[in-house]
């Protein structure tokens, strides 16, 4: 469990731009390939009557126009991270991905 | 007479939850020293024996006999005090190094379950359940790879018990404590022993002070300090109404005089407990540490 912040800072690092979003307006103008996510859940155990740990999990969409593109790998090879669906919008692929971090 | 009415309002009430687990390690069956025990998701009570036999004459039941009680369980949990290591066949030869299979040793236990009803919810009161004599056996730890959700070990231990003698009744190894039955300054006395107060360390007192605590009106006593001769090691214990004096390595009562046994830099805790009857106020010391220096 790390925090908002440090999730930035690897997903920088997979895209090797600063093109990663977090839950961005839609009148952001954003540069591909990129990186969007936001969160989307929080699992919780419980212990002594009250939540023990919490781990957020976030809905992250990498966005490239290559649909070849090695990111999605990159980031799909991180822990607690699960592919979710693949899909095509205005000619950019999009790979979603749940992450918990 | 009356006629039964069922499901009356504030009357349906019912128990939830498991919470405030703390761990006893007991010296010389003194249950002297608690650890507060995190991550408690379950203790699962599992009372055995009581097994009828029946016998047979004149071809029908003609007395029926019962095998005496046990008490065990399953405690479940996150996590663990360090201290418990001891109790699960854990010796530390040094700090960070763990071996297994070692002796296990038998430790306490209290922890507290919700009482709810229909008008008060969950918060009606609590019930405290003490357990003492208790050995947990070995258990599997089920390590897993990390996957793509977050997942947590629960430890398990399963537990059996040795009962403890308690004054007018069959020993045993667990007694509880309602809230919502007790009056609240007895039980304020019972929560400052397990739980330790300002200046004196948690401790599980066995049933028979437990159910002094609650027999009736308890008398207050405050320690004395004992007296101290450093460069001869002799401490002196004073006589002080309801206390009962102990020494903190063998847990032994002293009264009169007691020695800190070796040379320079030995060092022997005495630490006082209420007699039956008594309790210590809230803010009182109740151990104190003595170092020779000769």
């Amino acid at each position: 469990m790390g925090s908002r912040t440090a999730l930035q800072t690897v997903l920088e690092g997979i895209l090797g731009s600063g093109n990663v979003y977090f839950q961005p307006p839609a009148s952001v103008s954003m540069n591909y390939p990129a990186i969007v996510y936001n969160r989307d859940y929080s699992a919780v155990k419980f212990a002594a009557n009250k939540p023990y740990s919490l781990t957020k999990r976030y809905a992250v969409t990498v966005i490239d126009k290559n649909p070849d593109s090695s990111i999605p790998d990159k980031v799909a090879a991180l822990p607690m991270c699960l592919f979710s669906r693949h899909f095509t919008a205005d000619n950019l692929n999009h790979d979603v991905y749940n992450l918990y971090f | 007479m009356t006629k039964l009415l069922w499901d009356q309002v504030s009357e349906r009430r019912f128990e939830t939850g498991v919470d405030q687990g703390v761990l006893y390690i007991p010296t010389n069956g003194v249950y002297s020293i608690g650890y507060a025990w995190n991550g408690l998701t379950a203790v699962t009570e599992s009372p055995g024996g009581a097994e009828a036999s029946p016998l047979y004459a004149d071809n029908q039941v003609y007395l029926n006999l019962v095998s005496s009680e046990t008490f065990g369980g399953t405690i479940e949990a996150y996590t663990y005090p360090d201290a418990f290591a001891q109790c699960d066949g854990t010796a530390t030869p040094s700090t960070g190094v763990s071996i297994g299979q070692q002796a296990r040793k038998t430790f306490g236990l209290a922890y507290r379950t919700k009482v709810g009803n229909d008008v008060s919810g969950q918060d009606l009161g609590y019930k405290i359940h003490l357990v003492w004599g208790a050995l947990a056996a070995p258990s599997e730890k089920a390590y897993a790879t990390v996957n793509d959700s977050p997942e947590a070990i629960t430890f398990s231990w399963a537990i059996t018990t040795t009962p403890v003698a308690v004054t007018g009744y069959k020993p045993t190894a667990t007694l509880t404590v309602d809230s919502t039955k007790v009056t609240p300054a007895n039980l304020q006395v019972l929560e400052d022993a397990l739980y330790g107060s300002a200046g004196t360390d948690p401790r599980l007192p066995l049933p028979d002070e437990v159910i002094a605590m609650f027999a009736g009106a308890l008398t207050s006593a405050t320690p004395v300090s004992p007296t101290f001769v450093s460069a001869t090691g002799v401490i002196t214990i004073p006589a002080t109404t309801g206390v009962d004096y102990r020494r903190g390595d063998t847990n032994a009562i002293v009264t009169g005089t007691t020695t800190v046994a070796g040379t320079t830099g030995a060092k022997l805790i005495i630490y006082a407990t209420p007699k039956a009857g008594y309790y210590f106020p809230a803010m009182t010391d109740d151990d104190w540490s003595f170092v020779r220096t000769a």
